[in-house]
């Protein structure tokens, strides 16, 4: 009878991932277009502001929705989706990464590194670098995205240290010259006259959209937190605000089973994957 | 590295002094006041940076 599980366990999953895969591969162009449009507008606010040709209201307002959205292509690059490693073009990838995550001013290899961990140990309350956002409610979750925004309350330097890799290292390394950067730009525009600017086009829409980027893409998805396992570490969930205004995590569930999806595809491949989530017992809301 | 560790410690002091102070100095001229005891402004602005930055290094949180 165990035999017969097993086989029937292998065989559930041979068919999950024959349909997983026909969502992965080819170029995801969304994924590559969205990052420069986005950085280059992002970019373009401070020329514009500067010269009074954009209200510093409305800089803040878009500034806002650019430090939002900045997060997802570097999250699909991350997982070398956009070419995979061992491709030629896998430089393209990392340029994709690191230039969504300008306005963010967080190195793509602190992000990877981090992010790994995050897969390998989804809610291992000592492994997992997102572990700090566990809470029962969404107040909770929020409340949790705030207090990880505060000095050295969260876990990326600790996880960097932990692991000890070349790769960490470097992404420590990287890590730091981001921090005094980011701090001697902002002082630099502070103590020129242009502290307003500083504040609204990049500090503060940057502290706001971290909110949102944690409560969405680290509590919405796996709260409570409090199980591991390819099949319930995860969980699909109905956004009030739809899938688009919750940065597409409604289908997470989907990406923390096959990464190399791109998010633009996590809804169809949840829709073809439904059948045999439900057999594996998954949580998926209300979707 | 370790020296770098103790640097990045006094970050929140850092931030009060470079980012802080400038913008409490601009929020007291928008408000159109002077500092107390006769401070101007950026004197009053990097006082109190300090001060924010020091306590947000001790407890570790800009808000508690």
């Amino acid at each position: 009878m165990a035999v017969v599980t097993q086989v029937s366990q292998q065989s559930l999953r041979a068919e999950e991932k024959a349909i997983a895969d026909r969502f992965i591969g080819g170029f995801p162009w969304p994924m590559v277009i969205w990052p420069f449009v986005n950085t280059t507008v992002w970019l373009s606010l401070w020329p514009l502001v500067f010269a009074g040709l954009l209200p510093l209201w409305a800089g803040f307002l878009i500034a806002l929705l650019n430090l939002s959205v900045s997060y997802l292509p570097s999250h699909d690059a991350q997982h070398n989706i956009i070419f995979p490693e061992g491709s030629r073009w896998h430089w393209f990838n990392e340029f994709v990464g690191w230039v969504s995550v300008i306005p963010m001013w967080i190195p793509l290899s602190v992000l990877r590194v981090t992010h790994y961990e995050h897969h390998r140990h989804a809610n291992h309350p000592d492994l997992d670098p997102d572990y700090p956002m566990a809470a029962p409610t969404a107040l909770g979750g929020l409340g949790k995205a705030i207090v990880k925004s505060q000095p050295r309350h969260d876990r990326y330097g600790e996880t960097l240290n932990r692991l000890g890799t070349p790769a960490s290292r470097k992404a420590m390394l990287h890590a730091m010259i981001a921090r005094v950067s980011q701090y001697t730009i902002l002082a630099a525009l502070a103590w020129s006259g242009h502290v307003w600017e500083a504040l609204l086009l990049w500090w503060l829409p940057l502290k706001i959209s971290s909110v949102y980027i944690n409560f969405y893409l680290s509590w919405a998805p796996h709260r409570p937190m409090t199980q591991q396992g390819r099949y319930s570490d995860t969980r699909a969930f109905r956004s009030i605000w739809g899938n688009i205004a919750s940065s597409g995590m409604q289908y997470h569930i989907i990406h923390h089973l096959y990464p190399t999806i791109p998010l633009y595809r996590t809804p169809a491949a949840f829709r073809a994957l439904r059948p045999i989530l439900v057999q594996r017992g998954c949580d998926l809301g209300s979707m | 590295m370790r020296l770098i560790g103790i640097a990045f410690g006094f970050g929140p002091i850092l931030f009060g002094i470079g980012f802080l102070a400038p913008m409490i100095a601009a929020i007291l001229e928008l408000a159109g006041l002077s500092g107390p005891f006769g401070l101007s402004p950026i004197q009053f602005g990097l006082v109190l940076g300090i001060v924010l930055g020091a306590v947000a290094c001790r407890r570790k949180t800009w808000l508690w």
